[in-house]
């Protein structure tokens, strides 16, 4: 059969691929090129280094403690927004007066940048005119105002709380979709048979609802892994980088430091390590369902 | 072969860009810092004045806020599209420099527009007997005190020593309510200067004779140990790791702080934002032996070794180095005066705060010369904050950063 060349995919595809390899693989083969040259902070590369810069990266201590409080950080986040976002988006799922409104008012966090929202947390979280000492102290929880980000054993809590509440709209969002998709025979069949509450939800809205969880899971990993305003803008990483997770030590890499060819070894393991878990956990998660 | 295509593709946008900007001949783009909401305006308005004045000329301005302006001036220079003068810190010019990123300015210098300078402001941008940069903005550190609160606790003087101000601070604190004794800065960008103030009036050097951190010294410990009673005793603010310098600012301009140790342009901020506030401003406490020091900043304007048009971008430094135009810009941003003539100004010279500041620049400091000194800050203020929150041993804490810091002095060499 002879097919027109117009016809063949892997011209089809041509333009597309062309348009991403200028926007993701060239970039990424320049910062390989960084990565392996000496460097200096004009980003001018000043000769072949073979690994040294990727050696440097890993032999440096806020490196293994900043790749620890990333794995704290993504994972309590990710989990913190589903767990919340599954029981909001069944409320919101539900036909009650002033939905629509509740609607609203769970996305609009979305509709603010993130620079903003965690600019006024850092506002809010002031010890010594926050909003929230005010408010805590008017309830009468504490006496005393809370130093929140003067400390890592408040401050990173605090930071992973508002990384669950700037995602619960975008997952919220994936979730509602889900569950318009779930056939409402199957929950009257499932009351005729006297299934509790409980049972409809771990029997019916929870497996068909496990893709979307999937999704939810990869997108808000590759999200919040690389997030950087929230810890940038309330404690930069600090007291003494004890808040720092990899892409604000890499920022601090790059950037303060001007060490570009460290940061390039940096945010190309970034890249890898992000790449791998994604792939492993699509294929671990999405086994079954083919 | 697409990998080859892009890059005639790119070699060829670039070339067109650079046709287009030889038709405009004597374009000048410059790189300037935003220190306040004056400063775009303030540099527009010089260069229209400028363009006016030598037709055929075009001087584009890029106002850039601070925080990022290091950032940006590395992505420019790395792509080559940075302007042809720029405004650094001066404290990052040795890598300008060593680079040959910034061009000499001896063979435009006279002697004529050398003498408007104030010595101790141009020599930070001199290295190896080369000028590479002229002070477009200087400050250096005093402490000021709130009258009122000192009036309050029965303190008559604002204290000379570091031991009056802990014997001062103690009575301010007495007065009780949500005020503060001293404010203290814990957080953020010169975390680590708040500390040089007592370290220098201990007799501590940043770096010593030898080339090392001078922070495994008893000056360092005795200085620490003093922050940290000020911590402990409830002396300072909560929370002291929390407050970067904006926030011990706000505290002050709020009345609730004692005395912090700050630039001018807290002065004209008060003007401004708390117009009714009794303060004062005096020297930075001494030691024990009567030792003590500031903390002196320049921001310094340079020209790049690659500009094409390097005399029309020297006039329009000579321009903006002008008496008039200095003197509304220091007095605008609330800066020192590096220009002789603007200090010696009714404006500048009957300012009671200016004078108290520019009576310390005998004992002003500068950050020393030396590449990766923003690194070595960081360390410096990491160790510190650990002790304050007292989560390291002073001595162990700081020797560990001494050891670190003469590691990055090593690797830099």
């Amino acid at each position: 059969m002879n097919r027109s060349i117009l016809t063949n995919p892997h011209v089809l595809i041509a333009p597309a691929f062309l348009l991403a390899a200028f926007i993701i693989l060239w970039p990424l083969f320049q910062i390989g090129e960084i990565s392996l040259n000496s460097v200096n902070r004009f980003g001018q590369l000043k000769g072949f280094s073979g690994l040294e810069n990727f050696a440097a990266v890993l032999s440096d201590p806020q490196f293994l403690n900043a790749s620890w409080r990333t794995v704290v950080w993504t994972v309590g986040i990710v989990l913190g927004t589903i767990l919340v976002s599954i029981p909001v988006a069944m409320i919101l799922n539900e036909d009650f007066h002033g939905r629509g409104l509740a609607r609203i008012v769970i996305m609009l966090p979305w509709a603010v940048s993130l620079t903003m929202t965690a600019i006024v947390w850092r506002w809010a979280l002031s010890g010594e005119s926050g909003m929230l000492n005010s408010a805590l102290r008017g309830l009468g929880l504490i006496d005393e105002n809370i130093q929140w980000l003067a400390q890592a054993g408040t401050a990173f809590p605090v930071q992973i709380a508002i990384g669950i509440l700037v995602s619960i709209p975008f997952t919220t969002t994936i979730f509602l979709g889900g569950l318009s998709s779930i056939p409402d025979d199957l929950y009257e069949a499932a009351r005729l048979e006297g299934a509790s509450d409980w049972q409809i939800f771990v029997s019916i809205t929870l497996p068909l609802l496990r893709p979307f969880i999937n999704i939810a899971v990869v997108m808000n990993t590759i999200n919040v892994f690389n997030s950087f305003p929230i810890i940038w803008a309330t404690t930069q990483g600090g007291p003494a980088n004890s808040t720092d997770i990899l892409v604000t030590y890499l920022y601090k890499l790059g950037f303060s430091f001007g060490k570009l060819g460290e940061a390039s070894a940096l945010s190309l393991m970034m890249f890898a390590l992000l790449l791998v878990f994604t792939i492993l956990y699509v294929r671990l998660a999405m086994r079954g369902e083919r | 072969m697409s990998l080859h295509w892009l890059k005639v593709a790119a070699v060829g946008s670039v070339a067109a860009i650079a046709l287009a900007s030889a038709a405009y001949a004597q374009t000048v783009r410059v790189t300037v810092a935003e220190y306040s909401s004056k400063t775009g305006p303030y540099f527009e308005k010089a260069a229209t004045a400028f363009e006016a004045a030598n037709p055929g000329t075009d001087i584009q301005i890029e106002v850039v806020p601070w925080d990022v302006l290091q950032q940006k001036l590395t992505t420019d220079i790395s792509g080559g599209a940075n302007a042809d003068l720029a405004i650094i810190g001066t404290r990052w010019l040795i890598d300008y420099v060593s680079q040959g990123v910034a061009a000499p300015l001896d063979g435009y210098i006279t002697d004529e527009f050398k003498g408007r300078f104030i010595d101790t402001f141009l020599s930070p941008s001199v290295m190896d007997g080369k000028t590479y940069g002229l002070p477009i903005a200087a400050s250096a550190r005093a402490m000021y005190y709130n009258k009122s609160l000192f009036e309050q606790a029965g303190v008559a003087e604002p204290p000379a020593t570091w031991e009056d101000l802990k014997g001062a601070a103690a009575k301010i604190k007495a007065i009780g309510g949500d005020v503060y004794a001293y404010g203290m800065q814990g957080k953020e960008i010169e975390t680590d200067v708040y500390f040089y103030y007592a370290f220098w009036s201990y007799g501590g050097n940043l770096i010593d004779a030898d080339g090392t951190s001078g922070l495994d010294t008893d000056a360092a410990y005795q200085a620490a140990e003093l922050y940290k009673s000020l911590i402990d005793e409830g002396l300072t603010e909560p929370g002291v790791t929390s407050l970067n310098r904006e926030d011990v600012q706000n505290l002050f301009k709020q009345g609730r702080v004692g005395m912090m140790i700050t630039a001018p342009f807290l002065s004209s901020q008060i003007k401004d934002e708390a117009p009714d506030l009794q303060y004062g401003v005096t020297a930075i406490p001494a030691g024990p032996d009567g030792a003590r020091g500031t903390y002196g900043v320049t921001d310094s304007i340079i020209m790049f070794e690659n500009s094409q048009n390097k005399d029309t971008a020297w006039k329009f430094l000579d321009y903006i180095f002008t008496t008039p135009l200095r003197a509304e810009f220091t007095g605008g941003e609330g800066f020192l005066p590096v220009n002789k003539e603007v200090a010696a100004s009714p404006a500048f010279a009957d300012n009671a705060d200016l004078k108290a500041f520019a009576a310390l620049l005998p004992d002003a400091r500068f950050a020393p010369v030396i590449p990766g000194w923003e690194e070595i800050a960081a360390v410096t203020s990491n160790a510190l904050q650990k002790i304050y929150l007292g989560e390291g041993e002073i001595k162990a804490t700081l020797d560990a950063a001494a050891a670190e810091i003469d590691g990055i002095i090593a690797a830099n060499k």
